[in-house]
């Protein structure tokens, strides 16, 4: 019954990632010369630093409770807090350093908001800044991905009798697997789930579940051979 | 109960706090060293015939980079704290191991970098080379001394209710890859939108016919990455301190307050989700009001 419950949170976690990836606003380096919308970095970075935060809170959580869902939605807000203050972060350099309004290249209105944006938008660029519609797509893949690193750090530690250290470290090496796969999907920029990129999703789904599954045999192996 | 209240609120003001510092100087470093994603204008430049005086360090990118840097601390200050040093000493030499190791990969990076750009007749500037290694150990060795203090807190001094399962290194580990993906995303744009196009109009996205075409004429003479990280500290690196102050601050002040509130674990841990999904709220809202004050105060694009 253990060995069923480490496949399902390792997959169900390697599933998250890969949605939560897909929802990140990122516009790689173009997006640091703000020309193209969304956060300055590469997304496996970004979703890896939110996931980590995530990890540290999920982790005291785990201590203190047994109960799977308290410990993943831990692990997701801990994730949305990150990105959430560090998207407000770059708009505040983007606004008040650079003086460049927040818009979308990939829509001309706001799907949220219903703000327009071609208006606002400089020749030449693929958007810049992070816009009301890409925050909130931002927040929303911090959570899955947050919930979906904390789900795969619980399976670990409590289905696999990893040690705490080790299971984080695991729990990590799985993420970036998934946040890679996706990231190669995503083929560098995307704006959200508003970025016509985001329908390619289905086919970083079958990787992902690949991917995760034959991580999962790894630490059943090890959980076989009496854990770490 | 109350002494044990007190003394975690004081403990994670101060982890906020180095936090601040971490954040600006870690900014402040991949200015004076110029890393990441505004490097790649760096990179492009002599490409185009834009032969420049800029330090050229792209080791990786800087979450990665930062994660070693702060993973190599927290270990070496985690063997010597097992063997009786005192954190005082034990967390500075972590740190200054690990700015020898940032210093060797800065000197192989660029020099590889450059060296592979001499069919662009590139040279390379031994001056820059040699001025710049120590302002890059400095700003580095203050971001990975905090990072490491803030580890040290968290694994050891906390309380054990706040206290961290995870050992040091690995703590080292998740916030340098933390504080590199934050630094990488927040004081960068002010890098590369604002100091490396600034003879560019004002205002605007940089468009891609400017790329590779950056500014290499300082206000007295030729620009070097001196000239930037002077620029980026007034904005960019303080607002990557703010957000990384932030983020630990609001994720330690949540947890207390739920902590506080909450009669049974669960109850504590559901405190705490919900108080951090209303800052999250309180956070949209925030950018839902500073998107409109820009596009109300600059209006529309009126240039060509």
């Amino acid at each position: 019954m253990d060995l069923i419950v480490l496949f399902i949170c390792i997959v169900a976690g390697g599933i998250l990632t890969s949605i939560g990836v897909h929802m990140m606003p990122v516009g790689g380096a173009p997006a640091a010369m703000g020309t193209a919308t969304g956060i300055a970095t590469g997304v496996t970075m970004i979703s890896t630093g939110a996931a980590m935060t995530g990890l540290f809170t999920a982790s005291t959580v785990e201590t203190m409770t047994s109960n799977i869902w308290l410990v993943a939605l831990s692990g997701a807000v801990g994730s949305m807090l990150m990105m959430a203050f560090t998207m407000l972060g770059g708009n505040i350099i983007y606004i008040l350093a650079a003086g460049i309004v927040p818009v979308s290249g990939r829509v001309d209105v706001d799907p949220i908001t219903k703000r327009p944006f071609l208006p606002f938008k400089t020749p030449q660029t693929d958007g810049h800044g992070t816009p009301d519609v890409s925050y909130i797509s931002g927040v929303m893949g911090a959570f899955l991905g947050g919930s979906g690193g904390a789900l795969i750090y619980y399976g670990l530690v409590n289905y696999a009798d990893f040690s705490a250290p080790l299971a984080g470290i695991s729990a990590m090496g799985i993420f970036l697997t998934n946040a890679v796969l996706s990231a190669y999907n995503i083929g560098g920029t995307i704006e959200g789930f508003h970025d016509p990129k985001f329908k390619l999703l289905p086919r970083a789904l079958k990787a992902c579940f690949i991917g995760s599954l034959i991580c999962a045999v790894f630490a059943s192996l090890i959980s076989y051979a009496g854990g770490l | 109960m109350i002494t044990i209240t007190i003394a975690i609120v004081a403990l994670a003001l101060v982890v906020a706090f180095l936090a601040l510092i971490a954040g600006t100087f870690e900014d402040l470093e991949s200015d004076v060293g110029s890393q990441s994603n505004p490097n790649s204008q760096v990179q492009l430049a002599a490409q185009i015939g834009y032969v420049n005086r800029f330090f050229n360090k792209a080791i990786s990118g800087e979450p990665p980079s930062y994660g070693v840097y702060c993973a190599v601390s927290a270990g070496i200050a985690w063997l010597l704290l097992n063997n009786g040093l005192a954190a005082i000493l034990a967390i500075p030499i972590g740190a200054g191991v690990a700015a020898i190791v940032h210093v060797t990969l800065a000197s192989t990076a660029h020099l590889g970098r450059v060296s592979a750009q001499k069919r662009f007749e590139q040279p390379i500037y031994m001056d820059v080379f040699i001025r710049q290694l120590l302002p890059i150990a400095t700003h580095g060795f203050i971001a990975v001394l905090s990072i490491t203090t803030i580890c040290y807190i968290q694994a050891s001094v906390m309380p054990a209710e706040m206290q961290s399962v995870f050992p040091m290194p690995l703590l080292g580990l998740i916030w340098g890859i933390t504080i590199g993906s934050i630094g990488s995303s927040v004081g960068d744009v002010h890098y590369g939108t604002e100091r490396e196009f600034q003879d560019r109009p004002f205002g605007e996205g940089k468009r891609v016919t400017y790329h590779g075409k950056i500014t290499r004429y300082a206000e007295c003479g030729i620009r070097n990455q001196n000239d930037i990280v002077y620029f980026c500290a007034k904005h960019g690196g303080p607002v990557t301190g703010l957000v990384f102050g932030s983020i630990l601050l609001f994720e330690n002040w949540r947890s207390l307050l739920g902590f506080m509130i909450g009669m049974t674990p669960e109850a504590q841990v559901g405190w705490s989700i919900g108080i951090g999904v209303g800052i999250v709220i309180v956070l949209i809202v925030i950018n839902y009001l500073l998107v409109g004050f820009a596009r109300k105060k600059y209006g529309e694009f009126v240039g060509e």
